[in-house]
């Protein structure tokens, strides 16, 4: 499988350098940081030309700001900028670039509700729609818009890999603030979907994905209850859902969490025989980062 | 307890909802780009099951409508915002399957699948677990997560919300033909969720998230109108009623057998006659009464129903407690 990923993200490489969503599309900041924490995961990194291209595409397009768009169709600085973050990280001499990328980040707050919302919450008109605490504050998908748990999760992890070298910041009370909003969302028995628990007193189920990706955010509060909790919830359900996103970042996660992993690499391999991931680059850099050390690189 | 307009606008401020309620503009469009029909035909056809030769069914249906697929690029958009084994939230493959063989045979040069799914991101799940992964590999299909496709930025045609333009993915620029394939469902925020509001997936989560949430914040139901009237292509509406699902949809409802399709190319003529079909007052869905006024037909006076009789499949599809209004119908 390894050899079959490997073609696969380096035959769908960009003139420009960079990778889009699938072969053939517009390069784009997401999918290029995962294919540069991928090749940088691989042992040796024996494909430095094609690193250093992509690495070449994803500095250049680091904003005056700190953050990156999308892609180049889009000018908005995005939810992408933490994942950026962490694939130059991966680098060792790129570290003042990430370092760049947590102070945006720092900037960034999800929307809240205003004084007309803040009213009828207190008066548990809101409360009967969804159970969230809206106050919470995190990371949202887009300017303007509210928190969430993906988004969150990404600058949770980007902004612990680097608070040492944010002394002076908001950084740990960000942090703090971030992980109350991942552990307000939580469903019922574990695990996270996008961001809701309960809408109108039904219970939402979570995703593998999400819940992979919040609890390696999560991962320095491993022995919590809740933590234990919802990785029993992520094992169930990686036993359902065998995507290549799902069990990519179901093995990193499981790996930071010193779980077994051999069973879910051997169902990783065989899945990708089925469907390739259906071309999509972020998956198949995933199941490669899961598959060789890739989890060290979000071990925060 | 809050009527079906107070709890709208407390979705609202919630940002899981709309501004509908308070969705009242004088005129909002461009006045020269849309010239709304005299009448809107819809068809009306009956498919018991699943099982049923559908695509028989369904080319029928396009036919009714004398469409130019000749060398035409079609994408097909089906309802995929989330799979629940249990659930009868997507539109079903068996369905989706029909769409392509008609529009195949009936000439088209290239028929794709696309959708952006509004929860998950993870693609290649919905589409394994709800078995359209099989239908598109078996047919030879392109597929396209319109979430992640590149993207154009659009002038909006339309006022409704205050975004002024949106991202769009270029698959719809590049098409002729855009089908869209709802399942026939009440919803919990905008009432029922129809061919209409089935656009919210062609939005790309890249750019405005999951859920799709900077939408939500501008109003669901203006949202609804400013996607659909800014759409690049013509739009034909497919709906899957063979199961539907009433009560607290789009996700958690339940099953109610219908046994129909409704197919036509005014998706509002279509989302009003697929409402009445609900036993639900089409007027009294914000954006399809605003529809009305620009965008298509929703007075059963201006719609000619071709096929079966809509008395014949109208059954009571419950709705949550909020909408209860919804549910006397006027004409």
């Amino acid at each position: 499988m390894i050899n079959a990923a490997i073609d696969l993200l380096l035959g769908a490489q960009n003139e420009d350098g960079g990778w889009g969503a699938v072969k053939g599309k517009r390069s784009n900041t997401e999918s290029t940081s995962f294919v540069l924490m991928a090749l940088k995961s691989l042992e040796g990194n024996p494909f430095d030309r094609q690193t250093t291209a992509g690495l070449k595409w994803l500095l250049q397009r680091q904003k005056d700001d700190g953050s990156w768009s999308l892609s180049d169709a889009s000018k908005q600085s995005s939810w992408t900028t933490p994942i950026a973050a962490l694939a130059l990280l991966s680098f060792q001499d790129q570290r003042e670039h990430a370092l760049r990328a947590a102070k945006w980040i720092l900037t960034q707050e999800g929307r809240k509700p205003g004084w007309v919302a803040t009213l009828l919450f207190r008066l548990s008109l809101l409360k009967k729609i969804t159970e969230l605490d809206p106050y919470l504050s995190g990371w949202s998908w887009t300017a303007g818009a509210f928190s969430w748990v993906e988004p969150t999760s990404y600058s949770l992890m980007t902004l612990k890999k680097l608070k040492r070298s944010l002394d002076g910041t908001n950084c740990e009370e960000r942090i703090r603030q971030g992980e109350m909003l991942i552990y307000d969302r939580m469903c019922e028995n574990g695990g996270w979907n996008y961001g809701n628990s309960r809408v109108l007193g039904e219970a939402l189920w979570p995703y593998p994905d999400v819940t992979a990706v919040a609890l390696i955010a999560l991962q320095d509060q491993a022995m919590s209850e809740t933590n234990q909790k919802s990785l029993r919830a992520l094992d169930a359900m990686l036993r359902e859902a065998g995507s290549g996103t799902a069990l990519g970042w179901g093995i990193l996660c499981l790996t930071l969490y010193k779980q077994d992993v051999q069973e879910w690499k051997k169902i990783l391999v065989k899945n990708f025989e089925k469907t390739r991931f259906l071309g999509e680059i972020k998956a198949v850099a995933l199941a490669l980062l899961a598959f060789g050390n890739g989890a060290s690189l979000f071990r925060v | 307890m809050m009527n079906r307009r107070e709890f709208i606008k407390v979705s609202a401020v919630a940002s899981l909802s709309s501004l509908g309620g308070g969705c009242r503009p004088s005129v909002r469009w461009d006045r020269d780009a849309y010239r709304k029909p005299a009448t809107s035909r819809v068809a009306i056809l009956e498919a018991r099951s699943y099982q049923t030769s559908l695509e028989d069914i369904i080319r029928y249906g396009i036919h009714l409508f004398k469409l130019d697929l000749k060398g035409k690029r079609i994408v097909l958009k089906p309802n995929l915002v989330e799979f629940d084994p249990k659930g009868v939230i997507n539109t079903h493959p068996a369905v989706i399957e029909a769409a392509i063989a008609s529009f195949r045979s009936l000439g088209a040069r290239e028929v794709v699948v696309a959708e952006g799914p509004g929860h998950r991101r993870d693609n290649e799940y919905l589409l394994t677990a709800s078995g359209i992964y099989d239908v598109i590999n078996e047919h030879r299909v392109r597929y396209v997560d319109l979430n992640t496709d590149d993207v154009r930025r659009t002038k909006l045609r339309s006022s409704f919300t205050n975004l002024s333009e949106l991202y769009l993915p270029e698959t719809l620029f590049n098409a002729d033909l855009l089908v869209s394939m709802p399942k026939l469902k009440t919803h919990h925020w905008a009432g029922v969720t129809l061919s209409l509001k089935n656009m919210f997936g062609v939005v790309p989560g890249s750019v405005y998230g999951w859920p799709k949430n900077a939408l939500h914040w501008a109003g669901i139901h203006r949202s609804i109108l400013d996607i659909n009237s800014s759409l690049p292509i013509p739009q034909f509406a497919i709906v899957d009623g063979i199961v539907g699902m009433e009560g607290n949809g789009p996700l958690q409802g339940q099953a109610k057998q219908s046994g129909v399709l409704i197919l036509g190319d005014d998706l509002v003529a279509v989302d009003a006659t697929a409402a009445r079909l609900m036993k639900i007052e089409p007027r009294k869905i914000d954006y399809l009464e605003i529809a009305d006024r620009f965008l298509g037909n929703i007075s059963h006076e201006r719609i000619v129903l071709v096929g079966e009789q809509l008395e014949r499949f109208q059954q009571d599809y419950r709705v949550i407690e909020n909408f209860q209004e919804l549910k006397v119908l006027t004409g």
